[in-house]
């Protein structure tokens, strides 16, 4: 003991201004607060829990859920179990935000480059673009433009462009090409995905050789054409052995109300969820985008006019590729932030992971709900992250 | 013999075409075929887009809704019946509340000195006295709240004399007097028991832009603290802090908003005892700091980990000891070069109060929707056609708000020199 404590007054030091005995006793006591704070929490909810009679665990998940839900991408009856309406929410917020991260990529790089353009009118139309998108909370802008789909006339006036395409309060009502004959379309679609990976093949090596040899093999048209030929060809030859693999449903007024059916609906929440996520999340992503292309030196930019590059292809080929480097870590967490903010989509009345979830709790334990949600928004989250690391490592400099 | 003249040189100017108006649209829009073209398709819809939309505002947009909202804009159903009594006598406490605000407003500017916080002082005051002036008759909008208004002028005037004429003229005391003032308006609108005049508000009742306001600032104030402590913390030697740092930081960041303000709703409730003093606003203001806390942390811990090395290890070598080292060295290096991180994560903040409709609060956005879509008069809903002005408004009141916040933003960092040094 004496030994201790004299090890521990070294040098004169008194003991509890000791650095180690600080940071050992703030560990405990924080942990100990910690585990004290989370053991109260949690032996309230059981007390509450079994006063309230509320069932808890997880076996709700095998009792049928009983709710409609809005629109749905997978097919869904309200007598499927709650696991299987969480898993058609879950597929409706991950459908929202990848057709999200991919239109707003898209949109936010055009504008980002448009700010920078030497084009004065062009630069300030998306400054302004930007500044306005991207300081208006998006529950406004999703009310605005929801209210805007609402206020198109009813079903019964809506418009239909060449019997084809209906646009009504309901929503835009088009033509979609379902499976008709589930092993035919599997089937189908295998062979369109070994068409697409012939195309990818074919436009690398096209590229290679343009690379070594300096003759122009235009690797993208090759890619392409190889990815519909054996498309067109697999349709064809399913189509004589087993029918046509995919059937395009057209959409029309049907029965006494003029109702739209067939064909695929886009709701008007669905589509007012899009339009507000992408205008809001492409005014971030164009800010990164000019902050990644304004990182690049401008020699760089010089250099590759010297040598005769047009502005499009310097910027295709030397501003870009090195720009992504600064632009791809903060675009991850924008696309992670277009998924989060697809919960807002309960307000406009789309049935997302959290809206559904949050109808879930009046008839469900919450705490199970909560666990559950939180592993899918993480799961989400960790498969961007991986993707984007994934890239990221491939793109930056070895 | 023949006299070798220097060559008389006359500097030309330069072409007509080159400068002034016609040289700058030569250089900006015209400067080759293509940006002709573009100038004129982009101008064309530009123009387009202005014309309908002006033709929109000034002709067929119809604001009377927003007339009609009026003071509930700004403090929601506080002065209702239900919410104050039967006098409505209400009114006076967030108008002295603003009065507040603006004394601070004429201190900084004491302070300051001139610039853009004398400039921001003023805008605000006059604008706000300016309100005292709408075209409303005197029984919607009564001589008291008039006079209230207009007193923001002398409230702002008296700040600035007290700042420049007595001890309290310095920043450590306007900071200080301004978590007193913050403090001092919670009271004013809480109200206190057996008070005459002061007669408590339910929570309940608080709404409007003060309900946005309040909760943004409640909510950047206290997460600025936490947000560093849970940066230091997840750098931390020691594993249990660094631990619970993690995992506090990445349940908040991985997990939406609403979905935890729901959950606020539903499952927090139950982790406390029966009749513990939770109320549902509470609920979520804890909530939305704690969110935004640590989105700061990450903010502030990437500042640290920008920081040289060699800045820590300077101080150490002088003597310092290691909280002095973070509080002096590290810190104010790190916050100053993520001062726009920071200041964004705060427009998020306040953007993010609108989500408070979650748990039935009646902010600006909620009630003026619910106002323009469920508000019945003479069994019709008069003001349901009228919903896009609504949001046109809303839209351009947050603008107005999270631009002015960037813009001081980028002000503050030139004025700290960030990237320069």
């Amino acid at each position: 003991m004496a030994a201790i404590l004299q090890n521990l007054t070294y040098q004169g030091i008194p003991i509890w201004r000791h650095d180690q005995v600080i940071q050992w006793t703030a560990q405990v006591v924080s942990g100990f607060l910690v585990v004290f704070l989370v053991a109260w929490f949690f032996f309230n909810i059981v007390g509450a829990v079994d006063e309230r009679e509320i069932p808890y665990g997880f076996s709700f998940l095998e009792r049928a859920y009983q709710t409609p839900i809005g629109q749905h991408f997978l097919p869904y009856e309200t007598s499927d179990t709650f696991l299987y309406a969480f898993g058609v929410a879950a597929v409706n917020t991950i459908v929202v935000s990848i057709v999200g991260v991919i239109l707003a990529t898209l949109l936010g790089i055009f504008v980002g480059v448009c700010r920078l353009s030497g084009n004065w009118l062009v630069a300030k139309v998306a400054l302004f673009y930007v500044e306005f998108f991207r300081n208006v909370p998006l529950l406004i802008q999703l009310y605005f433009w929801f209210y805007i789909v609402l206020a198109l006339p009813p079903v019964r006036e809506g418009y239909a462009i060449a019997n084809r395409v209906y646009i009504n309060n309901a929503g835009v009502s088009m033509p979609f090409p379902f499976p008709d004959g589930a092993a035919a379309a599997l089937f189908w679609i295998a062979l369109a995905a070994a068409g697409i990976i012939a195309g990818a093949v074919v436009q690398r090596s096209l590229a290679q050789r343009e690379i070594t040899t300096g003759q122009p093999s235009y690797p993208l048209i090759g890619g392409f054409a190889t990815a519909i030929v054996v498309g067109a060809v697999a349709w064809v030859v399913i189509s004589l052995v087993a029918g046509a693999p995919l059937v395009v449903s057209q959409p029309g007024p049907q029965g006494a109300f003029g109702r739209i059916a067939g064909g695929f609906t886009v709701s008007g929440g669905l589509m007012a969820l899009l339009m507000g996520l992408i205008m809001y999340t492409s005014s971030f992503i164009a800010e990164i985008v000019r902050a990644g292309i304004q990182s690049v030196g401008r020699g760089q930019i010089e250099a590759s006019r010297a040598l005769g590059l047009s502005p499009m292809d310097t910027l295709r080929q030397v501003t870009f590729p090195q720009a992504l480097r600064v632009i791809v870590p903060p675009l991850i967490s924008q696309f992670l932030n277009l998924t989060k903010n697809s919960s807002l989509a309960g307000a406009i009345g789309f049935a997302d992971l959290t809206n559904v979830a949050k109808t879930m709790t009046q008839t469900a334990p919450a705490i199970s709900i909560f666990i559950l949600i939180m592993a899918a928004y993480l799961a989400m989250s960790l498969t961007y992250s991986l993707i984007g690391n994934l890239y990221n490592r491939r793109i930056r400099i070895a | 013999m023949s006299t070798i003249t220097e060559p008389t040189t006359t500097q030309l100017p330069p072409p007509r075409s080159e400068t002034g108006l016609v040289g700058w649209l030569r250089a900006n829009l015209f400067s080759s075929g293509f940006n002709t073209v573009l100038t004129v398709v982009v101008g064309a819809l530009a123009g387009w887009a202005l014309w309908f939309g002006l033709l929109w505002l000034f002709v067929d947009s119809d604001f009377t809704v927003i007339k009609t909202l009026g003071g509930l804009l700004l403090i929601g159903q506080y002065n209702s019946e239900q919410a104050c009594g039967e006098a409505r006598n209400c009114f006076w406490r967030p108008q002295v509340a603003l009065l507040l605000v603006t004394l601070m407003l004429g201190m900084s500017w004491a302070v300051a000195g001139g610039g853009l916080t004398k400039r921001i002082a003023i805008l605000v005051t006059v604008v706000v006295a300016l309100f005292a002036f709408l075209p409303y008759s005197l029984e919607r909008m009564g001589w008291d709240v008039r006079l209230l208004l207009v007193a923001n002028v002398p409230a702002l005037l008296l700040g600035w004399a007290l700042a420049r004429y007595t001890a309290l003229g310095t920043w450590r005391w306007v900071a200080i007097l301004a978590v007193v003032a913050f403090l001092l308006t919670l009271v004013l609108l809480r109200g206190l028991p057996g008070v005459p005049g002061l007669q408590p508000v339910s929570l309940l009742y608080w709404g409007g832009l003060m309900l946005n306001l309040l909760l943004a600032v409640a909510g950047i104030v206290v997460s600025f603290p936490i947000g560093i402590a849970l940066a230091l913390g997840r750098r931390s030697r020691l594993p249990v802090v660094k631990l619970l740092c993690v995992v506090f930081i990445e349940v908040f960041r991985g997990v939406p908003l609403i979905t935890l303000l729901f959950m606020s709703q539903v499952l927090v409730p139950l982790a406390f005892p029966e009749n513990f003093p939770l109320d549902s606003l509470l609920r979520a203001a804890i909530i939305i700091t704690l969110f935004s806390a640590a989105y700061t942390a990450e903010n502030i811990r990437g500042g640290l980990q920008a920081l040289h090395p060699g800045q820590a290890e300077a101080a150490r070598a002088l003597g310092l000891p290691g909280w002095q080292t973070t509080l002096l060295i590290s810190l104010p290096q790190a916050i100053r070069n993520v001062i726009p991180a920071i200041v964004g994560q705060f427009i998020a903040l306040f953007k993010d109060t609108s989500l408070v409709y979650i748990i039935g609060m009646l902010d600006i956005v909620e009630l003026s929707r619910k106002f323009a879509t469920s508000h019945v008069e003479n069994g019709m809903l008069p003001y349901l056609d009228d919903v896009h002005e609504v949001f046109i408004f809303l839209a351009v009141v947050f603008w107005i708000f999270c631009f002015g916040m960037s813009y001081v933003s980028g002000r503050i960092e030139r004025h700290l020199g960030v990237g320069e040094r």
